[in-house]
C-alpha cells in the first residue's frame, strides 16, 4: 500500500532513540586512512583532533535505530532506493579522538514532491546532536557539534 | 595553510586529488560505517544488478574528500565549522577525483577569522572540466 502524505506528516517530531559514540583511537585511524586524510598516532598519548567526518560516524552510529528500521518509519525498505539528498555538519569545536559523545535528534521535516522526470518521492530531513557527557546539557559548551541530513525516498506507488 | 599569499573573496584553494578511488578502502569504511550494502564491496551483487564491476564509493568518504581539501589548505582538521553539501553523483572505484574550492567571503565572528567557500568534488576522468559529484560550501577558521 502506497505511503500517504498525511502518515509522513505525523513522523515529523519524531525522535530517535539515540546513544552515545566514542571516537576510538583505532577507529579513528581506519577511518582517517580510508579517507585519505593522516591518521592521528597511536602511540602519542596527547590530546588530538579526530577527523571532522566523526561527526557524521557518531550522528550514524548512534542513531539507536539501524537504517532498515529508519526506512520502516517512512514505509521504505532499502531496495526502495532511498538516497541521501543533502548532508550539513556543523561543528561548534573540535572532535577529539578518544572522546565520547552523547548523540540525540530527531525528524525535522517531511515534504512529499514531483518531479517530471523523477515522479513522486518524499524528502526527509532529520538531524542528530553531539553534546560532550561530562558537562550539563545547558552548558553553552555542552553542544559540541549537529548533523544534518535529507533522505530522498522514491514513491513509483504514489 | 599552504599559501602565504592573503586570503580573500576569490581566492583560490589548492586543488585536492585522490589519483584513484580505492576498492578496498570502501572495505574498510563499510566495516566501519557497519553499512550492509553491497554495491559498496561485492561485485557479484554489482554484476547482478546491472551497475558493472567497479564498487560504488561511499557518499561520507566523498564528504570526507572536501573535508580533507579545505582543512588543508586553512591549517589542520580542527579548522571546520561548517560544511553544506549535495550530493550528486557516485563515485566508483578506480576513478580519478579532484576537490575545487574558492572563497565567497572572508569575515569575523567573535573574534574568529572565517572564510566560506564554494567547494565541488569531481571525478576528471578523461574530462579536464570535470563531472560534479558533490557541491556545496565550507566554513573555515582562517589562522
Amino acid at each position: 500500500m502506497a505511503f500517504a502524505e498525511a502518515d509522513l506528516q505525523t513522523l515529523v517530531g519524531r525522535r530517535f532513540p539515540g546513544g552515545s559514540y566514542t571516537v576510538e583511537p583505532w577507529r579513528a585511524w581506519l577511518l582517517a586512512d580510508c579517507v585519505l586524510a593522516d591518521p592521528p598516532s597511536l602511540t602519542d598519548g596527547g590530546e588530538q583532533t579526530a577527523h571532522p567526518l566523526f561527526a557524521w560516524m557518531a550522528a550514524t552510529g548512534a542513531m539507536g535505530v539501524t537504517w532498515d528500521e529508519l526506512f520502516g518509519w517512512f514505509g521504505a525498505s532499502a531496495a526502495d532506493g532511498p538516497v541521501f539528498g543533502e548532508h550539513e555538519t556543523t561543528l561548534h569545536r573540535p572532535l577529539r579522538v578518544g572522546a565520547t559523545y552523547r548523540v540525540s535528534g530527531g525528524v525535522e521535516s517531511a515534504e512529499r514532491k514531483v518531479g517530471r522526470r523523477t515522479g513522486v518521492f518524499d524528502v526527509v530531513g532529520y538531524a542528530m546532536d553531539l553534546r560532550d557527557p561530562g558537562l550539563p546539557p545547558d552548558d553553552p559548551g555542552a553542544h559540541v557539534a549537529r548533523c544534518w541530513n535529507s533522505i530522498v525516498f522514491p514513491r513509483r506507488d504514489a | 595553510m599552504t599559501t602565504a599569499a592573503p586570503v580573500e573573496v576569490g581566492t583560490e584553494l589548492p586543488p585536492w586529488e585522490v589519483a584513484s578511488v580505492s576498492a578496498e578502502k570502501m572495505k574498510t569504511m563499510a566495516a566501519l560505517l557497519s553499512d550492509p550494502t553491497p554495491i559498496h564491496w561485492d561485485v557479484a551483487t554489482l554484476q547482478a544488478l546491472g551497475m558493472g564491476d567497479r564498487p560504488v564509493n561511499q557518499g561520507p568518504l566523498n564528504m570526507g574528500y572536501v573535508m580533507n581539501a579545505v582543512t588543508a589548505w586553512a591549517g589542520g582538521a580542527g579548522s571546520l565549522r561548517r560544511l553544506r553539501v549535495r550530493f550528486l553523483g557516485t563515485v566508483l572505484a578506480g576513478q580519478h577525483l579532484r576537490v575545487r574550492g574558492t572563497v565567497r567571503a572572508v569575515r569575523e565572528e567573535d573574534g574568529v577569522r572565517l572564510a566560506d567557500c564554494d567547494v565541488v568534488l569531481e571525478v576528471v576522468d578523461g574530462d579536464p572540466g570535470g563531472d560534479a559529484v558533490v557541491s556545496g560550501s565550507a566554513t573555515v577558521v582562517l589562522p
